[in-house]
């Protein structure tokens, strides 16, 4: 066993400095579901396959499950926790998913709104992503119940994207209820 | 950009309107609490050991190294848990013998809470571990030892009947629980025997995995000071789970258990299901004095979460030249895996065999499903289960006919169709469809579609490489599963009726509480619409309380479509109730007769002058004083309905998938896809529209990418995210959706189910169009998954 006292690693979670004895297996998601009580932050698959994991770390979004959590001492990690302010207002990108029911059970959502943030977020004015655009940037997140469709639609409307046009033989746009 | 078509019932002003989700905002912000979100204080944690070969007998079981290890605080097998009883079956197949394991109540068994003799599948429950964290409990069970004597393996339906088979239960001898049938054989046989045409067919509807992306997990909680337990589940049926763990299992009184589910991360059938886990942290709890949780991982769901679909069939169908079918035949071989789950049985036989006939009228149909046990998990629920593989067989024999008799496919449909006057429709296979108008719901779809110009379009795609091809598929759902009686007569042991609750607080606010428990389904937003409504009263005024067997009245719960269509009811009628005792105060409070009583917007006036009125508000707090009330009016306003439909009710569609195959690869491409379904009056069409388009993306994933994959050893090869597909974004297009409005009569909403219809027709679709693309080149038909691998080589090999 190795006996040498485990060095103190610091994150900056959500603004804050967190400062711990590194464990070399930890995962970054047990670091903040475990160690922080932020669990907001999901685990559905421990492949990286799913998605629901996913954090920003250094403005990048990244599936906390395939990160070591001594590999991101000294880093900003933000987490869902740190995007909204508890039973607060919406960010837009919420906001816009709200408004285009972009959550059915709600386990994906979490890992979705980090991933789609950073799309968002790097989405100038007058170049809002497109349909496929938004789709290839949705490809790291699993999500069962909705298909996708209000997801997409939630992306369109925060990066305040055209409506898509419709496709040769459909005579109407998907479009209920809103 | 709807147009409905049809009457509408509802008579109040809040209903059917797109209102937004109330729960939505702490999802996005990732405050809802999911089981494995949930920390009692002093919690230990369990893992469980699963067998990692599929059929073998145990030898013996050597936990002393395991329980040396560090934070280890319990390691338990079977020989721990020797009063504790197997978990039992509650939907075996109707009115015939069937074979099960035994349960002590003289039920159908299934599994026991640890195996202690003989493994069944990989991942059968063989020991667990309890330690400090959930890591040094995964760790511990490396260090279990167990010695196991493999047995032969069988991993198919079809294959387990066959004499010389290798046998899994005493009590089921050949491994048949069951054979059942369904309408009339003679009858179809003659049918076929004389009829101008017949086509068949060879199905493998593969078992696949139903996936909620939040796997499942369950923390016990006993309190040695009262003997009551407490189960956090992730279940969509609490009130089930504690009458059956209670009384059936653990052998507890039922009024000592609570079961809460949390938020509950998806689930699509499968959190319904009584498993080993929920048990075995109750007991060690109480062993260990702690709180004890359980959080499964992706493979450990793979491999003990019941899957679906899972049939092999042949089938028939007989008609004439013209297009007029008149017989429909099914003879299914259907995987119930290794123990009988919850209700696996009742869904491989009356959900699949009784909806083979779909939307058209066939004078004569029979099913027979020979339903055994195999090595592999247990078979049970999956979004749409039983009718999107009974939708699968009579939609692919009717594109069969079409091809054979050279006509158009819709134009056969067409031609089949169950009239309008002929309803309640009885199929001839046991179900009695209480309404349909299914010729505009099937001409919309078309429309929508431009089924007209595919000529046009498969010649363009011709030029660019492709091969375009379209599939119709229609279908007729059984949803609100809720006549407690007619159940029984399909051998359903217990009660499937729903009830709720509503309470007028003296402030105006009210709570509703029923026993359903949303998966995902905003029941929260839905079930204050019905009371909003019925109440003339503004939806936020109301808040909504489920899925806590000590806050809620009894239900089956969330399954097949039926909260809306069972416990919405249920709301609506007990919301009459609160209105009718007001109507009844309002006289003595307006001080008129009754007769000249009006209620509007939540209170009374006198009917032609509405000067003399009360408000909701006022009538809630005079109502809690109780001041002045005769002895016939109790005071206060609570009221409880418990609702049992008098018969099931049955949504409907037409689904238009258009495909595009790319000649090199193979891929195949959904490039459109129209829906068109019918589900009666809805409550919020934002929430059901929703529903609907995840439902037809995971009817896809089983056309075109899932499957379970067992190899010849009864080793899950599909065992994790990285070896199971589901769809991913960018697979899926957007959607082209309509629906028609045909009210149920079954209910005072005009109901029918709608959360997962649309799941039912999907895969029919999708592969219709992929074997229309390839009908040049003599296919008739290509097994699920239609991977671009699968593709390619029928590209390649030509007709098959």
């Amino acid at each position: 066993m190795d006996l040498t006292p485990a060095p103190t690693l610091t994150l900056h979670v959500n603004g804050r400095p967190e400062e711990f004895a590194a464990r070399p297996s930890e995962l970054l998601v047990e670091r903040l579901r475990d160690g922080l009580g932020l669990t907001g932050t999901k685990v559905g698959c421990d492949t990286g396959q799913c998605g629901t994991c996913v954090v920003r770390l250094d403005g990048r979004s990244v599936k906390s499950c395939l990160v070591l959590t001594a590999s991101a001492a000294g880093s900003e990690v933000t987490t869902i926790e740190g995007v909204s302010e508890r039973g607060g207002e919406l960010t837009g990108l919420q906001e816009a998913l709200r408004q285009e029911h972009g959550t059915q059970c709600g386990f994906c959502t979490p890992g979705m709104v980090m991933a789609l943030g950073e799309l968002v977020e790097n989405t100038t004015p007058g170049t809002a992503p497109t349909e496929p655009e938004i789709r290839e940037w949705l490809t790291g997140n699993l999500c069962r119940c909705t298909g996708y469709h209000s997801v997409v639609r939630g992306v369109q409307r925060a990066c305040a994207a055209p409506p898509p046009a419709p496709s040769a033989g459909s005579a109407v746009p998907a479009a209920e209820g809103r | 950009m709807t147009t409905v078509t049809g009457e509408s019932t509802t008579a109040g002003t809040v209903l059917g309107q797109p209102l937004d989700s109330r729960e939505d905002p702490q999802l996005l912000r990732g405050e809802a609490v999911y089981v494995a979100d949930i920390d009692l204080p002093g919690t230990a944690h369990m893992a469980i050991l699963g067998s990692p070969v599929a059929h073998a007998r145990i030898l013996s079981i050597d936990t002393a190294a395991a329980e040396r290890l560090p934070g280890v605080l319990k390691v338990a097998t079977a020989a721990d848990f020797t009063d504790v009883m197997p978990l039992p079956c509650i939907w075996i197949p109707g009115g015939v013998e069937s074979h099960f394991p035994p349960h002590p109540y003289g039920l159908p068994g299934a599994r026991p809470v640890l195996t202690g003799d003989t493994v069944r599948h990989v991942g059968d429950p063989v020991a667990v571990v309890v330690a400090e964290t959930p890591r040094q409990a995964a760790a511990a069970l490396a260090a279990i030892d167990v010695a196991y004597e493999p047995l032969p393996v069988v991993t198919r339906a079809d294959e387990a009947l066959a004499e010389g088979a290798p046998q899994l239960h005493e009590a089921v001898p050949g491994n048949l629980n069951a054979y059942w049938t369904c309408g009339d054989k003679d009858r179809t046989d003659a049918a076929i025997a004389r009829a101008e045409v017949t086509v068949e067919l060879d199905l493998v509807n593969q078992r696949t995995i139903n996936s909620p992306i939040e796997p499942r997990g369950a923390v016990g909680d006993y309190n040695a000071a009262t003997g009551e337990y407490t189960l956090y589940a992730s279940t969509q049926g609490p009130h089930n789970h504690r009458f059956l763990l209670s009384a059936l299992v653990l052998g507890i009184p039922f009024n000592k258990l609570r079961v809460i589910a949390p938020t509950v991360g998806g689930s699509f059938g499968t959190k319904g299901y009584l498993y080993p886990d929920m048990a075995l942290v109750l007991l060690l709890s109480k062993a260990l004095g702690r709180p004890v949780k359980w959080v499964d991982t992706r493979t450990g769901l793979m491999n003990s979460t019941v899957q679906g679909r899972d049939h092999r069939q042949h089938v028939t169908l007989a008609g004439t030249r013209d297009g007029r079918i008149t017989a429909v035949r099914c003879t299914s071989y259907a995987n119930l895996g290794a123990y009988p789950s919850t209700i696996g049985p009742g869904v491989a036989t009356a959900l699949m065999g009784r909806s083979i006939s779909g939307m058209y009228e066939i004078p004569a149909a029979f099913c027979e499903v020979y339903a055994a046990f195999t090595n592999t998990v247990s078979l049970g629920a999956q979004r749409g289960s039983g009718r999107a593989e009974a939708a699968f067989l009579m939609e692919r024999l009717v594109d069969r006919y079409a091809a054979e008799i050279g006509m158009d496919p819709a134009e056969v449909r067409r031609r089949n169709l169950v009239p309008k006057e002929k309803f309640p429709y009885d199929n001839g296979l046991g179900w009695t469809y209480d309404s349909g108008n299914y010729a505009p719901n099937f001409e919309r779809a078309l429309e929508l579609a431009g089924y007209a110009g595919m000529p046009a379009r498969k010649a363009a795609a011709r030029a660019r490489g492709k091969r375009l091809g379209v599939g119709i598929a229609t279908y007729v759902a059984i949803c609100g599963v809720g006549p407690s009686t007619r159940m029984s007569k399909e051998g359903m042991l217990g009660g499937t009726w729903e009830s709720a609750n509503i309470r007028v607080h003296p402030t105006g606010e009210v709570t509703v509480t029923v026993g359903s428990a949303s998966t995902g389904q905003s029941h929260g937003t839905v079930f204050a619409m019905v009371a909003a409504d019925e109440l003339g009263i503004d939806p936020a005024q109301v808040q909504v309380y489920e899925g806590d067997t000590l806050k809620a009245p009894y239900g089956q719960g969330t399954y097949g479509s039926r909260s809306y269509s069972m416990a919405a009811p249920a709301v609506a009628l007990t919301a009459r109730k609160i209105k009718a005792k007001l109507i009844k105060a309002g006289a003595v409070f307006l001080n008129v007769p009754e007769d000249k009583v009006v209620y509007e917007h939540g209170g009374v006036h006198e009917a032609g002058n509405p000067e003399n009125a009360k408000t909701f508000a006022e009538l809630a707090m005079a109502m809690w004083y109780g001041w002045g009330l005769p002895p016939e009016i109790e005071p206060a306003l609570d009221e409880t309905t418990h609702f049992d439909p008098p018969d099931f009710n049955y949504p409907f569609g037409t689904h238009v998938a258009v495909v595009e195959i790319d000649e090199l690869t193979g891929e195949t491409e959904v490039v459109d896809y129209t829906a068109v379904d019918d589900a009666g009056n809805i409550g919020n069409p934002k929430i059901v529209h929703g529903q609907i388009e995840g439902s037809i993306v995971h009817g896809l994933g089983q056309a075109l990418m899932e499957a379970a994959e067992y190899d010849e050893n009864g080793i899950l090869l599909s065992s994790d995210l990285t070896h199971y597909a589901l769809p991913r974004a960018a697979d899926v297009p957007f959607f082209t959706l309509d629906r028609t409005v045909t009210p149920s009569p079954h209910n005072p909403l005009g109901a029918k189910g709608a959360g997962e219809i649309a799941t039912v027709p999907p895969a029919a679709a999708v592969v219709n169009a992929v074997v229309d693309a390839l009908a040049d080149l003599g296919v008739q038909h290509i097994d699920m998954p239609l991977t671009p691998e699968k593709v390619w080589r029928v590209l390649e090999g030509g007709a098959r």
